[in-house]
């Protein structure tokens, strides 16, 4: 049975059964640690974005977020996601040696068409957990917005844009050594 | 007090104890001795160009506002009301037009801190308030050194230059390096270290060696493609101390920046602005410094050439919060300002792939000293010691390798004169009497 496509739901039951799988799968590359696996889901022009984020009164709220061309926690790009993985790699980067145990976990996944059909928006709110070392705990908490491309390599997905909003804004953690 | 100051900081033989980074006795001492009596970085101009801009900063544990004026200069008060002690303004920054007004009752301040009115002026207070004495408490000295915005709230202090002594000459390698300055990027990044202030200082004070073991991985990891390898790297430098507490350290030879900040301002900082740089600077400063850090005492810090900048705000003997910036030169074409701003966030940011394992660090050495056993026995900062010298025919002053711990001695030793001297005559008597020594 097909469902009718609505303005709240704007993509077939498939599709976002689909997607939502990719979200999964690519969180459980991550929990175990695979970041070339993970790097691969990832397409070459990726732009991977977290801003930062400020105290600003309601009437300049305009400015809670640091621009494009400002301060971010991370401005990456393939190039310089896998220069971090390749830090992890040597062996020396302290900060996650002994490594980080994470967990990501996404709900409010919503799927937008864009005007490219391979391409959709993905909205997800998700809580990622760090346990580190003895007695770390961190959580953080936010919302993504991916652009995912139908591809017709690996599982079929990529991950072409990714912003991440994270809702704290002085970082009540001592580094962003884990991926989000 | 429970402890013995005398016992803390022995500079002369380089030992230092433990309890200087953990004892809430010592803290709350230090921020009334040390950051009560210091010049402390508020602001750039960059950050706030435009009257009514303001900056709400932290001297210290007290909250301070930062306000451009109208007629263009700064103003810096205690973010608090002064009738129940309100907190004034709770925006990080913005724009105010009119007044500062307390949230509590309603008391509003002008752009300068003055108390302009208070609700039922008339009826309550029946018109017998003294305004004019109920301002916002004024930071005693505030003075703006190249751009750069520093305050202090002892007005028996030195001036701000006075205080830089002979730490000005290695300042401008930073502050006076363009014709047009430096100008912030925008916004920052703030995050909290559950560590001692004092590490962080100490090491952007003096330390460069622990680059190669902590950020083993980072250099690995960004090195440039057509890079000839690690053992390219300079081992060649300079370090400086000041009698004052100040320090740097730096190579005067080799390719580092062209791994941090990248090849595009390493270009631009070794190459295009050279000239300019050399005709404002001279030779020495303009060559000499090839990735280098710097502190002003105690918690001003930055690295030259990769122009991050930062404050370390204490909140606590075992908590601190980073307050960093990335300044670029206001000319630099807008390519070089991005390749500036990327090469910063990718490596000296709480995702930084360098600062990273500084945190690391400094995080678990705060929880070592927990331990009593690990409290007990005092901290080797000798590297280097006997080794200074006064004679280096380019770089003056208290010299060394780059590879000591000098500066940190000096570090260390002024926080000692702080936190025992009664007065500011006392502290520079005893700086005096060390700079007499050379």
């Amino acid at each position: 049975m097909t469902m009718e496509l609505t303005s709240l739901a704007r993509v077939s039951v498939e599709l976002q059964h689909e997607i939502e799988q990719f979200l999964y799968h690519e969180a459980a590359l991550l929990a175990e640690r695979e970041y070339r696996d993970w790097l691969d889901l990832f397409a070459p022009d990726i732009h991977y974005w977290m801003p930062t984020r400020y105290n600003r009164l309601r009437r300049e709220l305009h400015r809670e977020f640091s621009e494009p061309d400002e301060t971010a926690f991370f401005d990456e790009d393939y190039d310089s996601l896998s220069r971090r993985i390749t830090r992890l790699e040597t062996g020396m980067a302290w900060a996650e040696d002994p490594p980080s145990r994470t967990r990501h976990l996404f709900t409010n996944v919503r799927v937008i068409p864009t005007e490219n059909v391979v391409e959709f928006e993905v909205h997800c709110n998700f809580l990622l957990y760090r346990s580190r070392l003895e007695h770390d705990v961190e959580f953080f908490v936010g919302a993504r917005t991916d652009v995912l491309r139908r591809t017709d390599r690996g599982v079929g997905w990529e991950i072409a844009r990714r912003k991440v909003v994270l809702d704290q804004s002085t970082l009540n953690a001592k580094n962003l050594s884990m991926f989000f | 007090m429970a402890v013995d100051l005398t016992t803390l900081v022995d500079s002369e033989t380089g030992t230092i104890s433990p309890l200087i980074y953990c004892d809430e006795e010592l803290y709350e001492l230090e921020l009334e001795r040390v950051f009560g009596r210091s010049w402390l970085f508020l602001a750039h101009d960059s950050m706030i160009p435009k009257a009514g801009d303001f900056f709400s900063t932290y001297m210290g544990e007290d909250p301070v506002l930062v306000v451009r004026q109208k007629d263009g200069s700064v103003a810096a008060f205690l973010n608090q009301c002064r009738h129940r002690g309100m907190r004034l303004c709770r925006a990080d920054s913005g724009n105010q037009r009119g007044a500062f007004t307390c949230t509590y009752h309603g008391w509003a301040y002008g752009l300068g801190g003055d108390l302009i009115s208070v609700t039922h002026e008339d009826d309550a207070w029946h018109g017998e308030l003294d305004k004019a004495a109920w301002g916002c408490v004024q930071v005693t000295q505030v003075e703006n050194y190249k751009g750069f915005i520093f305050g202090n709230w002892d007005p028996t202090a030195p001036s701000f230059t006075d205080y830089l002594g002979d730490f000005a000459w290695y300042f401008d390698v930073f502050a006076d390096r363009f014709d047009n300055g430096l100008e912030m990027v925008g916004g920052m990044h703030k995050w909290v270290l559950d560590c001692n202030w004092k590490f962080a200082a100490e090491q952007f004070t003096t330390d460069m060696q622990h680059a190669e073991i902590s950020h083993g991985s980072a250099f690995i990891a960004l090195m440039p493609d057509d890079f000839p390898g690690l053992a390219a790297m300079p081992t060649d430098g300079v370090q400086f101390s000041s009698e004052a507490g100040h320090g740097c350290g730096f190579f005067v030879d080799g390719p580092v920046l062209e791994f941090v900040p990248g090849p595009v301002p390493a270009r631009y900082w070794q190459e295009t602005t050279l000239e300019e740089a050399t005709r404002r600077i001279g030779q020495a400063r303009a060559e000499g410094f090839r990735a280098a850090h710097f502190n002003i005492f105690p918690t001003f810090s930055f690295l030259p050439g990769l122009q991050t900048m930062r404050v370390w705000q204490p909140k606590g003997p075992g908590k601190m919060e980073v307050w960093a910036w990335i300044a670029v030169p206001r000319d630099a074409p807008p390519e070089v300002k991005e390749a500036w701003r990327l090469g910063m966030i990718r490596t000296f940011s709480p995702g930084g792939q360098f600062e990273q394992d500084d945190g690391e660090n400094w995080l678990e050495i705060q929880k070592v000293l927990k331990g009593r056993m690990a409290r007990k026995f005092p901290l080797n900062a000798q590297m280097g010691l006997g080794h200074e010298r006064y004679d280096d025919p380019t770089f003056p002053g208290k010299t060394n390798t780059c590879y000591s711990e000098t500066a940190a001695r000096g570090m260390y030793q002024r926080w000692i004169d702080m936190m025992t001297c009664d007065s500011w005559s006392e502290i520079q008597a005893r700086q005096e009497k060390r700079e007499a020594l050379r």
